[in-house]
């Protein structure tokens, strides 16, 4: 038997107590505040680049980032080889196969991303692409990278990989995830393997200072999903709950203000790291259903990632809430982080928090309602699927059947 | 040691209780809704169990060579893949630690996992039918 495998059942989530086993892993090197784009080359020579591909989309190279970016790297001593900035709105296979196959026809040694999810998820897969071969299709799964010792040992290292974030939402600069779109199937796969957590990841308020409000909400609102959900996950854990309180504490007191105004640097900043802490629970694979029923919304409706989280978010929170105390105690935890009742039933506690977080959804001018995005009654039956095969179902701390998911789909709609 | 002796015991056990699903008018469809063939590759002993479940399709368990050709592969020690069937894996934490390793449109037999959880009574009495108590009790 393998060690730490509990002898008895898997009985289900264990919300509460000391776990039987849980795994909690933070390899990328963070480096954060101010000033620091310039010092780019330096930091990533550290990591072993000598010659870099920056990936990008074409509004951030507008912006003149990519352009101090580069001067960054060459003032640390390593060498741009140019610039691959077709990454699409969401990133797709063939944007991932361009950007690896510039990498080697410019001679890189390693990849840099500027932007947001879609172009960190894009680099950490061209990444894969760049040093492995093959299409990302080839690639989709857990934990399928090559490994030392016939597939056991250690996994093989990628080529050196960097981000610098330009939006505080996704995290993707310290995940080891990279979620592609097949256009073709419209859905949207993963690729996950510890290697593709970046090396580096830098953040610089400077990295925001364009963002558009309603673009720095919608992130935010990711983010906030992320703690919610890594602290009420069935793979909850100290160390991710440590993550995601910090993450909650600092979005309490910074998302409005760097929507509002997006000229607040310490705001900005601050967003920076909450998203970056947001985001490490899922090492632990703690997440939930508001990621489950928001990924087809995405995959089918493009509805952005952010948007669909913070219209989903409040109804699984009532959802849970009512699964149990041990699930109710945990949103209590979160409740008095963002100053609310904590008092009550479960169900009181979950209406309590998702009326405070749809307050927020409103005060920051996002969409309320899935109707308001796009998404149609009739297709709540493909959505359902799509939410039934999530990975991120399975770890949501209460059980949802079919029918559970579309009567969600139907509250938010 | 492994629980099973060798190949033909992970077929005797685990493959039977693929071909016994495979034949469940109440669970089939379900099954069949994955609309994918998936390999479960067995480490300890080696082994492999091929499972067409497509819509509109004859489902189809192939123990051994196959010319099926996978959508979706799951590689595992037969151990874990036994214990999974007790109700004694997460498959979440089993995918975490390296336990399991899944290539391809994972989210297709992910969906499955809740669907098999009264499985695994019937694994169980599978076994003990069989007069392998012995396979529950090391477990």
């Amino acid at each position: 038997m393998e060690a730490g495998a509990a002898a008895g059942e898997f009985a289900g989530p264990q919300m509460a107590g000391f776990k039987d086993f849980y795994q909690f892993l933070a390899p990328t090197r963070v480096v954060a505040g101010r000033g620091l784009l310039d010092g780019i080359g330096f930091e990533f020579a550290k990591e072993g680049a000598k010659r870099v591909l920056i990936v990008t989309d074409e509004v951030i190279r507008d912006m003149g980032l990519v352009d101090r970016v580069a001067s960054g790297l060459e003032d640390g001593g390593v060498e741009p080889a140019g610039v691959y900035d077709r990454v699409p709105q969401d990133s797709d296979s063939a944007a991932v196969v361009e950007a690896a196959e510039a990498g080697h026809d410019r001679g890189a040694n390693a990849i840099l991303a500027v932007g947001g999810g879609s172009v960190m998820d894009t680099a950490k897969a061209a990444a894969v692409i760049f040093t492995h071969g093959g299409e990302p299709r080839e690639w989709e799964g857990y934990y399928g990278l090559p490994r030392e010792d016939d597939g056991l040992g250690r996994p093989l290292d990628l080529a050196p990989l960097a981000c610098i974030p330009t939006t505080a939402g996704t995290g993707s600069e310290v995940s080891f995830a990279a979620v592609i779109k097949d256009r073709d199937e419209r859905i949207k796969f993963q690729i996950a393997d510890f290697p593709m957590y970046p090396r580096l990841a830098m953040l610089d308020p400077e990295s925001t200072r364009t963002l558009p409000p309603h673009i720095a909400a919608a992130t935010g609102m990711d983010a906030m999903t992320h703690a919610i959900e890594g602290h009420v996950s069935a793979e909850w854990n100290p160390h991710a709950s440590a993550y995601a309180l910090q993450a909650l504490r600092l979005i309490r007191d910074n998302l409005e203000r760097a929507v509002t105004d997006p000229a607040d640097e310490d705001a900005r900043g601050n967003m920076l790291i909450a998203a970056n802490l947001a985001i490490m629970p899922t090492a632990s694979a703690a997440i939930g259903i508001t990621h489950s029923l928001s990924h087809p919304c995405g995959a089918r409706y493009d509805v952005p990632h952010g948007v669909a989280n913070a219209i989903n978010l409040p109804w699984v929170i009532e959802f849970n809430a009512t699964g149990g105390e041990p699930i109710a105690d945990r949103y209590r935890e979160i409740s008095q982080v963002l100053g609310l009742e904590v008092g009550g039933s479960g169900e009181q506690v979950g209406h309590a928090l998702a009326e405070h977080v749809r307050g927020l959804v409103r005060r920051l001018g996002l969409p309320g309602r899935l109707s308001d995005v796009g998404v149609p009654e009739d297709g709540i039956p493909a959505l359902v699927e799509g939410a039934e095969g999530d990975g991120c179902t399975l770890v949501n701390p209460r059980e949802p059947t079919a029918e559970d998911f579309a009567r969600l789909y139907r509250s938010a709609l | 040691m492994a629980y099973f002796r060798d190949e033909q015991e992970v077929y005797d056990h685990i493959g039977r209780l693929f071909q016994d699903l495979m034949r469940d008018q109440e669970l089939l469809p379900k099954f069949q809704r994955a609309n994918t063939i998936v390999q479960y590759a067995f480490r300890d002993p080696e082994s492999c169990i091929t499972v067409k479940m497509l819509e509109g399709e004859d489902p189809q368990v192939d123990l051994g060579p196959t010319d099926l050709t996978p959508e979706v592969t799951m590689s595992m020690d037969a151990d874990t893949a036994h214990r999974f069937w007790l109700g004694k894996v997460n498959v979440t934490v089993a995918l975490a630690r390296g336990q399991m390793k899944a290539k391809g449109p994972v989210a297709k037999i992910l969906k499955l996992v809740p669907l098999v959880k009264p499985v695994f009574p019937r694994y169980r009495a599978q076994l003990e039918a069989a007069g392998r108590s012995d396979l529950v009790q090391a477990a």
